[in-house]
């Protein structure tokens, strides 16, 4: 029997089927080399275990049953009881006391982030099928588990199970999550590593505010905007925002909690030149890596310095470039010739 | 005829520009053709004209017109009888109140662009596959052409001719030789003006095709990463300035740097040079590197007023001292030719890998035609702007000083006041009356003109030219005018909604960096020697040939020019912010004034 949990490092982009795209992407990413915060999967199997043996298999499929496609208010009615249903269902004892160990060795109770894993290619098919749940300062296996199983409740959203009736019996209910050791971001963000307006391939773009990244990704402050040259590291183009607010850990250091940002902080750029050219250097590597241009979130720890501050949190490959120039396949001298208002006649 | 159509333009008409107080009577200066005329207002008036200041920042000395009807005439015979690039003809002119407007003259009729595209691939084809042969060819020419004007005899005219012109068969008598030398003289400059176009249309085209494939690829990448991937390392322009570096070392090594303090001028330093040995062998040194390189100009060389350094060293000198001082000062003052080369390739080479396969093909031999008609981009000034035109300019004076001998003129210098063909007349009357023994009536007749036509350049020069006149043009199609003095559809909207007078001025962003610093207008060459260490510099256009100065100053600003100018690229060399072709800069600036040059967005902000 396959294992339910497998450390991040392990893992390859072959795995997104049991695993999930993100959590093979972020294997595929430390495979390179690339600063990705330490952690392990949790695999498909042990989601089809918690409803094998807690019985729910049998209520999410006649819930499902009374939700044709096109039905969204009858999908609501599903949701709501499968999520009744699954909320507080023990996990299987083997399931929990993996969870446990795979934890264990990350450290003394340390926190950790925990995101769900869509199977198949992370991307596109996720963000329809609402599996974009995150808990972030998660502490103690007792609270993991409780993360682990909401990641799994949010397969049975509203919008989850109608895009899955939409597509019919392919879409398959199950799911992997992520669990990686937490980074206290001082400051984090996105970076596109073309620029997404102009589709300018030698451009990295830099979205960066302060706190945790959810502040940039949730769109709830307006981030510092950099564009910074990949072949010469110059800053071509930055605007300083006013970044009202930020997501910081609570005081008990469980679960996050968003404040205002100090005035002192919030007119100032948050990431210096030094701090540009080390993402645009990580951004490249992962580029070159995966052969596309990707985007990646971000962060940088607080209390520590270049290189180590620098982690990685997840990378996908940007799908929304505009496209690109014309293609102009004309040699260069016919381009010249075109320059002069003498471009060749087309060959009829 | 009707009545001249009211256009709404945010451009004044040529014809309701009012003539500055005391300037009246100004026409008489320029030839009938370079003239706002009533008898084409209804043209004229419709048409789109700009200020040509790149080539022409002040009002123009009556002989110096020979430095537009000729260019324009070899621009013309190039671009619109030799090449026939399609959409454009050559480039009409006129004078107004001294100042030099410009505006192209399209090819409309699609027939005729047909019948055009054929010559303009047959013969631009040609040139870019011969084009090192040609541009071999080519210097050998403009040496050749440099020689001649140099040698060539301006004969005084003798109490009695000689027994030559009995003895010898081809021996011509004085008035022949004297009328043939003036002749022949405005023909080198036309020759000189033939062969500077001759390459320079299709190098810019080259450049400035892979700049826009750069940006239709590359869309952000900044300007001046096109222009270092393509500007040459070890090209002519460079190495009068590293001499001048070599010859600073030179003096700290023999110990002879004392003399060379900031504010004295060269008669000064040579002066105590001649004290000692050590000051007499760098005196020697200097007079080993004078040919050629001290043939740079002192200004862009259009006007006759821009000497070379042979015969003002003021700019040598004042780049020397600075060279000294930061020597001196521990400071590096070599240029990193090495690092520059490499970064080039590697430029290059990134960029390129950015690239798909096709585009990367394409990206490189388009890089490849760049760098191929580069140097002569570079180079052609070297040799037609600076070397031939200051050496043209002093054979004019021969006869300016001719002239002055026999009471024609005051001075030598007066001689460009009058028009090349008034000179022909005074010669003509000159060698008339000599031959006859009669009286001339020259002496009476041409001072009274030069003076009154130095007042009125000097009024004239106090009146700031609008950057455009006539009908605002909804596009600028015209190739020639995009490329050469990048005078863009952009470009003229910001001067139609320019509001005068706002403190801020933006231009392209020619060289990273933001400094603050004292202005320092500079808009001919006599005011160079007043520029200080720490001013920013305020200019028309940025000359290479103040290249020197550019170690003293702390950021540039100039009214017209591109990014791919070479100036520019020195100021990125030397790590000056830049900003240029900002249209109105030297007009709404003051030396003294405070101003922020953001390089890095093309802003300059007057502070006070």
């Amino acid at each position: 029997m396959a294992a339910y949990t497998r450390p991040l490092a392990e893992l390859r982009r072959s795995d997104a089927s049991e695993f999930g795209g993100k959590s093979a992407n972020l294997g595929d990413l430390l495979s390179a080399g690339i600063p990705v915060p330490r952690g392990f999967a949790v695999g498909a199997g042990a989601f089809r275990a918690f409803v094998a043996e807690t019985g729910l298999d049998g209520t999410i499929a006649s819930a499902l049953s009374r939700a044709p496609r096109g039905d969204v208010e009858a999908a609501g009615a599903a949701s709501k009881a499968i999520d009744e249903a699954m909320r507080f269902a023990p996990l299987p004892e083997p399931v929990r006391q993996e969870l446990a160990r795979s934890y264990g060795e990350l450290g003394e109770s340390p926190p950790v982030a925990v995101r769900s894993s869509a199977l198949g290619e992370d991307g596109h098919d996720a963000t329809f099928a609402g599996q974009q749940e995150t808990f972030l300062w998660v502490r103690g296996v007792e609270q993991l588990c409780d993360a682990v199983r909401d990641c799994w409740v949010s397969l049975f959203t509203t919008r989850a199970i109608s895009y899955r009736a939409e597509l019919g019996a392919g879409g398959e209910a199950a799911m992997g999550v992520t669990v990686q050791q937490m980074v206290d971001a001082e400051v984090s963000g996105v970076m596109f590593t073309c620029n997404p307006v102009s589709g300018d391939p030698s451009m990295v773009a830099v979205n960066a505010s302060w706190g945790l990244g959810i502040a940039v990704v949730g769109g709830e402050t307006t981030p510092d905007d950099f564009l910074v040259s990949k072949v010469t590291g110059e800053v071509v183009r930055q605007t300083v925002n006013a970044k009202e607010v930020e997501y910081v850990v609570d005081s008990a250091g469980r679960g996050t909690v968003r404040v205002e940002v100090p005035a002192e902080r919030r007119e100032a750029a948050c990431v210096d030149e030094d701090q540009l050219g080390a993402l645009v250097e990580v951004g490249r590597t992962v580029e070159r890596h995966f052969g596309s241009h990707q985007d990646i979130e971000w962060a940088l720890e607080r209390g520590r310095a270049l290189p180590e501050s620098l982690h990685v949190l997840q990378s996908r490959p940007v799908t929304t470039l505009k496209p690109k120039a014309p293609k102009l396949s004309a040699s260069a001298i016919s381009l010249v010739m075109g320059t002069f208002g003498a471009a060749p006649r087309k060959e009829d | 005829m009707a009545a001249p159509t009211k256009t709404s333009s945010a451009f004044p008409s040529p014809y309701e520009i009012a003539t500055p107080a005391g300037c009246e009577g100004w026409e008489e200066m320029y030839p009938y053709h370079a003239l706002f005329d009533e008898r084409r207002r209804e043209k004229d008036e419709n048409r789109f004209w700009f200020w040509n200041s790149m080539h022409f920042p002040v009002p123009m000395p009556a002989f110096d017109v020979h430095a537009i009807d000729s260019p324009y005439q070899a621009v013309g015979e190039w671009q619109n009888r030799f090449f026939a690039v399609p959409p454009a003809m050559g480039i009409d002119y006129r004078i107004l109140n001294g100042y030099v407007y410009i505006s192209g003259n399209p090819v409309t009729d699609p027939a005729k662009i047909g019948e055009r595209v054929e010559y303009f691939q047959r013969r631009a084809s040609y040139y870019f596959e011969h084009w090192d042969e040609i541009y071999a060819k080519w210097k050998v020419k403009m040496e050749e052409l440099i020689a001649e004007i140099t040698e060539l005899p301006v004969p005084d005219l003798p109490e009695y001719e000689p027994d030559e012109v009995m003895l010898e068969d081809d021996r011509q008598t004085a008035f022949y030789e004297l009328l043939s030398a003036y002749d022949r003289t405005l023909r080198c400059g036309d020759l000189m003006w033939q062969h500077h176009f001759e390459l320079l249309l299709l190098g810019y085209g080259a450049y400035v095709t892979f700049s826009d494939f750069c940006k239709a690829n590359l869309p952000d990448i900044p300007d001046q990463h096109i222009a270092q991937m393509v500007a040459g390392i070890d090209v002519l322009l460079f190495k009068p300035s590293a001499e001048l570096r070599r010859l600073a070392k030179v003096a700290i090594d023999s110990g002879v740097d004392g003399a060379f303090v900031e504010g004295r001028s060269h008669a000064e330093i040579d002066a105590e040079l001649e004290q000692s040995d050590a000051g007499k062998a760098w005196l020697d040194e200097l007079e080993k590197i004078k040919d050629p390189w001290f043939n740079m100009a002192t200004g862009d060389g259009l006007y006759h007023y821009y000497g070379s350094w042979y015969d003002d060293p003021t700019i040598a000198y004042a780049s020397i001292i600075g060279h000294v001082r930061a020597l001196n000062e521990g400071e590096e003052v070599e240029r990193p030719t090495e690092e520059l080369a490499r970064e080039r390739e590697r430029l290059a080479e990134e960029y390129g890998a950015l690239l798909d396969e096709e585009t990367r093909g394409t990206f490189n031999e388009l890089l490849g035609l760049s760098r191929m008609v580069f140097p002569y981009v570079e180079e052609h000034k070297f040799y037609c702007d600076y070397w031939f035109l200051t050496r043209w300019w002093n054979k004019v004076r021969e006869f300016g000083a001719l002239l002055a001998r026999h009471g024609f003129l005051e001075d030598t210098e007066d001689v460009f006041q009058l028009g090349r063909h008034e000179v022909g007349q005074a010669l003509d009357e000159l060698v008339l009356t000599w031959a006859t023994g009669g009286e001339p009536l020259g002496p009476k007749h041409w001072p009274p003109i030069v003076a009154r036509r130095k007042e009125l350049l000097e009024k004239l020069s106090g009146w700031t030219p609008p950057p455009a006149l006539g009908v605002t043009p909804e596009a600028i199609t015209d190739p020639m005018s995009i490329m050469l003095w990048g005078v863009t559809t952009q470009r003229v909207q910001e001067w139609a909604s320019a509001e005068e007078g706002g403190g801020r001025l933006t231009g392209a962003a020619a060289s990273p960096g933001v400094v603050e610093g004292k202005a320092r207008v500079v808009i001919d060459v006599e005011q160079i020697a007043a520029v200080r260490e720490g001013d920013v510099l305020v200019c028309p256009i940025t000359s290479p040939a103040w290249a020197p100065i550019f170690s003293s100053v702390k950021a540039v600003v100039t009214d017209i020019g591109g990014v791919m100018s070479h100036a520019a690229i020195v100021c990125r060399e030397y790590g000056l912010p830049a900003v240029v072709g900002t249209g109105r800069a030297t007009a709404e600036i003051q030396t003294g004034q405070t101003v922020r040059v953001d390089g890095s967005n093309g802003v300059v902000t007057i502070l006070d």
